[in-house]
């Protein structure tokens, strides 16, 4: 069943690459048809993404989010599907040109890494650090999001490109992606303490993950408040959404790739 | 400022959006570089997993304060943000009928007062102890709580197919002035709770207390403290302890070196009928000693007699309950507050500007 997964990864990838092409044909030649076609092909990468993630939770009966390969699979299925929802919420249309480059970039860095699923260790075989996956990669995926819209806004305030969604809207969306990711990444720290308390016997742990994924959930419940403020609103809310991003990949890539964690998933 | 106008102005404070962001800015930075401090520094932080954070800034904390102010600073911070968020709590409260709408948020607010509050009680209420070794059929006090006591009752270690250790079920009976008040298989994700107090297993191992022996004319038995075996004139071998590695004091007589399987040696009583009771040392490795070749007493060594032990993590958090309803809370919020949201953006509400 998984001799499928490498042809269908490619296949994704390939058609969120062709996606970044037509998106950008659109912003130099306005046809509508182009960022259509290129939604297609979002849409039909995201699909083939779903089988690969279906057909991996099939044949290890767990969904597999236990090493690099999976994890960052996982973030980038749900990069997409948080680039879809906001599509088709808000048709914020060449803003995908962000996203799908950043999702491009996850998935390009899965493809040369070893898709073998590894055997679960009896600590991760519970329902609740499955929760704690599902919701941290969401939030986290929103996070991301919100990182491309604080860019986009930035660009836009300088380019005022009528291609590109009016700044208006894309403070609404990103006010959105940052309070979704927040919602998520809460329900994300709320299973993972509850599964380290039956696990280890305490539920906080001051591993230098643990302690950065309490800093994530305090700088996006900072930001949460921030909108508020008018003198953050705009452009103080794009950078920080860009400054948030960094916290969130230092958490989870820095500390595994630079350093070194005892937290279950490095 | 007039005198009446100060509490308001105070309330104004405590309650204010834009102490909690300085507040979180600064516990956020502050822990930033503590954390990297933290990282570089294991030997000053590597065991603060293995007590409560009370105890911990008590002993550890206070021998290295260059390189540990930051926790208690950022704990300041925390704290003041907690109460900041409190406040909050009260001013919405307060005016529930206007501002219902904004439960889920402050729900959420709620539950973080309420895991931080519970985590300062578990720091400086509950203890945490590692490497607690338990034999099978052995009972062990818990010396931070009087009266209580854990007994091991059975013990299975799990392995895979290639041998490898999966797992570890340890029959563990929790006992109040004797009596029995908990009992629950303990394995991975499955601990004993009982009132904050929380035992999970950490890992397991063996320990030789005795030999199985080749006794001519009986066949194989297992000699262990204690053990008694009746001779044939009528007298009878008495095992009186086991000493897996043992080491000859200067006066001869054999001492423990350690618990590991090295050079065992058993003590023996011999007692015949009109003969002088016989007790000394056989040390495997030296042979039989005269007085039990003298009483036909043939032995041979044969293996090791096992023991399984657990080695258990006994932790105990009084907050932690509290902690479960603060994160209940904050469950309830995340869900109100999420369809709070999309119900506020289907009417065209936007956020107020302050």
């Amino acid at each position: 069943m998984l001799t499928y997964q490498i042809p269908l990864l490619f296949a994704a990838f390939g058609l969120y690459l062709a996606a970044v092409v037509l998106y950008m044909a659109h912003l130099k030649a306005r046809r509508p048809l182009l960022w259509k076609a290129g939604f297609t092909l979002v849409l039909s990468g995201f699909a083939l993404q779903s089988a690969v993630l279906v057909l991996r939770w099939l044949a290890a009966g767990y969904l597999p989010v236990t090493n690099l390969f999976s994890t960052q699979f996982f973030f980038s299925w749900a990069l997409a599907a948080t680039y879809i929802y906001f599509e088709l919420r808000y048709r914020i249309h060449a803003s995908g040109l962000f996203v799908i480059f950043l999702n491009l970039l996850l998935l390009g860095s899965v493809l040369p890494r070893d898709p073998a699923i590894p055997p679960l260790i009896p600590t991760l075989d519970t329902p609740l650090f499955t929760l704690h996956i599902i919701f941290s990669f969401t939030g986290y995926a929103f996070f991301a999001m919100a990182f491309s819209l604080g860019v986009l806004y930035l660009t836009q305030s300088r380019l005022r490109h009528p291609l590109l969604p009016d700044l208006a809207l894309l403070r609404k969306v990103n006010e959105e992606a940052i309070f979704l990711g927040f919602c998520l990444f809460t329900l994300c720290m709320i299973w993972g303490s509850i599964w380290a308390w039956i696990a280890w016997g305490y539920y906080f742990s001051w591993n230098i993950k643990g302690v950065w994924s309490f800093l994530v959930w305090l700088f996006y419940a900072g930001m949460c408040h921030a909108k508020f403020i008018r003198r953050w609103q705009g452009k103080g809310y794009a950078i920080l959404s860009i400054v948030g991003f960094g916290v969130v990949l230092f958490t989870y890539l820095g500390i595994g790739l630079l350093l070194e964690s005892n937290h279950p998933l490095g | 400022m007039n005198t009446r106008s100060l509490p308001r102005a105070t309330w104004r404070l405590l309650c204010s959006l834009k102490l909690a962001i300085v507040l979180a800015s600064a516990a956020t930075l502050l822990t930033m570089g503590g954390s990297l401090v933290m990282h570089y520094n294991p030997d000053v932080f590597g065991d603060m997993d293995t007590m409560v954070l009370g105890e911990w800034l008590d002993t550890r904390g206070t021998l290295t304060p260059g390189l540990t102010w930051w926790l208690n600073g950022a704990g300041t911070f925390i704290v003041l943000l907690g109460i900041n968020t409190l406040c909050c709590f009260i001013d919405w409260a307060r005016n529930f009928r206007a501002r219902w709408r904004k439960s889920g948020e402050y729900l959420i607010h709620l539950g973080f007062v309420l895991v931080l509050v519970a985590y300062i009680w578990g720091s400086l209420g509950g203890f945490r102890s590692t490497d607690n070794r338990l034999l099978v059929g052995e009972e062990m006090a818990i010396d931070e709580m009087p009266g209580f006591s854990l007994r091991l009752e059975a013990f299975e270690p799990v392995f895979n197919d290639s041998g490898r250790p999966m797992d570890m079920r340890s029959t563990i009976a929790l006992l109040k002035e004797g009596e029995t008040v908990a009992r629950q298989v303990v394995k991975t994700n499955s601990p004993l709770t009982y009132k904050g107090l929380i035992v999970v297993p950490g890992s397991f191992g063996r320990v030789a207390e005795g030999f199985n022996f080749f006794l001519s004319g009986r066949g194989r038995i297992a000699l262990t403290p204690g053990t008694t075996v009746p001779l044939d004139d009528g007298g009878r071998l008495r095992v009186v302890r086991f000493l897996p590695d043992a080491v000859r004091r200067s006066d001869d007589q054999p001492v423990p070196a350690s618990r590991r399987l090295g050079n065992p040696a058993i003590e023996l009583e011999v007692v015949r009928p009109d003969i002088a009771p016989w007790r000394g040392w056989y040390v495997l490795r030296e042979g039989l000693p005269f007085p039990l070749i003298a009483a036909g007493v043939r032995l041979w060594p044969t293996d090791p007699v096992y023991r399984s032990y657990s080695v258990l993590t006994i932790n105990r958090d009084p907050g932690a309950p509290l902690a479960l309803v603060g994160s209940l809370a904050m469950l309830a919020g995340v869900l109100f507050a999420m369809g709070s949201f999309y119900y506020k953006r289907a009417r065209g509400d936007r956020p107020d500007i302050t």
